[in-house]
């Protein structure tokens, strides 16, 4: 109880840190109902990686073509995701290319993406070994290390995408629900997917540079798989991922702190948990109800 | 002069430039109740695309006899063209039809709600409103789906193969809703579909898809028991 009462404090000493978590928690689910929806799950391990590896040649390309940048500062992670949206959207928008062309299958070029992106991460690390160190913290994730600043740029950016998705749900829901029909109806299906990639592109891009790949990846699949799970309504689905998420941030961050873990794979195994406890409930619910009465 | 609402000239239809149907020339009148039908594979779905907007138009010209943007077609896929995974009740998927007349930034309100909640009831599904969509058995998916249709108040409505893949009481049932909306509220209708004997007491004309091309005609001459033979074989006749 003390500790909870320590992490609520506003003088907590990692409050920032606990704020950014909790973002990246609500937010991310927010898109990656759309992943699920879209049955792009994969797609959310490729994504992050392919975030990655614009980190790396961001910081490869600033070097050759400037100098050597400044380790630690603002201006770095604002390099970072300059390089992580580049690639990521850039990966969204090729990849939607090959899907409406139906060349090849889905997990063909979602697993090409991820070897392409891993192997150009190493590249390009290993072409700037002057900034290895600092890179490898920012693709890990440094949550810990978020400051007020970055704190106020994660807020303002991720805001902003949480209005995007609730102003033009119905468009994003048209469009993926039945392309067909918002072509018939005169809507500009290609202008709204380009806008949902926009946001799920920013939004894996901070998740990388604030939480890194892994807890990117796991609160953009998680909470929404648990989400459908319990809900019937799409509005009811979105809001319940994000809530699961936000939650799954909390609690996670809650136990790290606790008991000294690691922060990020804290979260994922805690909001992994929860899906496992509302799947067997749900398995058992299902298998009850089958079982005919006496 | 008849009332024209859909007119093809010279029309050619494919995929990737790589036409299908060529010299594709006819007309569709207000009110008129008109049944694509052909082999598998002749191109029914995709003069039936065309007609919709949804692949180019690679030669001739297509021309609407009412305003697209104003009233767009009802259109009516197949029903496992749409994913069972979206949450979403039956009124939520009729509620989809109303987003033709809206634009970006404005929800639906009341007017929608109601609107959506009229079609589902035109349909004879107004007490499973809330049910989940992928809970409900195919006959009644399909019925949905033409409730999703007439909530964006058409002038055209168009159905890829509304009865295939459910039972004959549900395919009799669907059917008996399409020639509703044509008898009754003068909607004109374009069916693509395999199932002649359900569809030749209702149709008043056929497009005949076949080679390449597409000949329309007046149904009793389409589906002359001399032309079914010629195409399907007797079997088809005697059915």
């Amino acid at each position: 109880m003390s500790t909870l009462v320590q992490i609520l404090s506003p003088d907590f000493l990692l409050r920032d840190a606990l704020v950014g978590s909790v973002l990246v928690g609500l937010v991310c689910p927010l898109v990656g109902v759309y992943f699920v929806l879209r049955r792009m799950i994969f797609l959310g391990v490729a994504l992050p990686q392919l975030s990655a590896a614009g980190i790396a040649f961001s910081f490869l390309a600033y070097r050759v073509f400037v100098g050597p940048h400044e380790h630690g500062g603002l201006s770095e992670r604002a390099l970072g995701m300059f390089g992580s949206f580049g690639f990521t959207l850039a990966g969204i928008v090729v990849l939607s290319f090959f899907e409406r062309a139906g060349r090849e299958t889905v997990e063909a070029r979602i697993g090409v993406t991820y070897a392409v992106a891993a192997a150009l991460t190493i590249l390009f690390l290993a072409a700037d070994p002057h900034g290895d160190a600092q890179m490898v913290n920012l693709l890990k994730g440094d949550i810990l290390a978020t400051t007020s600043a970055s704190l106020d740029v994660l807020t303002a950016v991720l805001g902003a995408v949480v209005l995007v998705l609730f102003a033009f749900r119905k468009e994003f829901l048209l469009v993926s629900f039945d392309r067909d029909l918002a072509v018939v109806f005169g809507k500009n299906a290609g202008l709204w997917d380009l806008l949902l990639y926009l946001a799920i592109g920013v939004t894996i891009s901070l998740g990388v540079t604030t939480a890194g790949p892994l807890v990117t990846f796991g609160f953009l699949v998680v909470p929404p798989l648990t989400a459908r799970l319990v809900t019937r309504h799409m509005l009811a689905f979105s809001l319940t991922a994000a809530a699961l998420g936000a939650a799954s941030a909390f609690a996670g961050f809650y136990l790290a702190f606790r008991f000294d873990l690691p922060l990020g794979p804290a979260e994922v195994a805690f909001a992994s948990l929860v899906l496992l406890v509302v799947g067997t409930g749900r398995a058992l619910r299902n298998a009850m109800r089958r079982v005919p009465a006496a | 002069m008849p009332d024209v609402l859909l007119a093809l000239e010279d029309v050619t239809l494919g995929y990737d430039s790589r036409p299908v149907l060529q010299h594709l020339t006819f007309t569709v009148e207000r009110g008129e109740f008109l049944a694509l039908l052909g082999p598998n594979g002749a191109g029914k779905t995709t003069l039936l695309r065309g007609v919709l907007g949804l692949i180019p138009v690679l030669a001739g010209r297509v021309t609407y006899g009412f305003d697209r943007q104003a009233s767009p077609p009802g259109y009516v896929p197949q029903r496992d063209a749409l994913d069972p995974i979206f949450p979403l009740s039956a009124h939520e998927v009729v509620l989809m039809g109303t987003y033709a007349r809206l634009g970006p930034l404005r929800a639906t309100g009341r007017v929608q709600k109601r609107r959506a909640a009229a079609a589902l009831d035109q349909v004879g599904l107004a007490s499973i409103a809330h049910e989940p969509f992928w809970s409900l058995s195919g006959g009644q998916k399909q019925r949905v789906l033409i409730g999703r249709a007439l909530a964006a108040e058409p002038l055209l409505l168009v159905l890829d193969e509304p009865t295939a893949g459910v039972d004959p009481g549900a395919a009799a049932a669907i059917m008996d809703v399409i020639m509703r909306l044509n008898r009754d509220d003068g909607l004109t209708v374009v069916l693509v579909t395999h199932q002649l004997r359900l569809a030749r007491p209702l149709v008043r004309s056929v497009i005949w898809v076949d080679d390449g091309g597409a000949t329309k005609g007046p149904t009793d001459v389409m589906l002359s028991p001399e032309r079914i033979i010629d195409v399907f074989g007797a079997l088809a006749a005697g059915g």
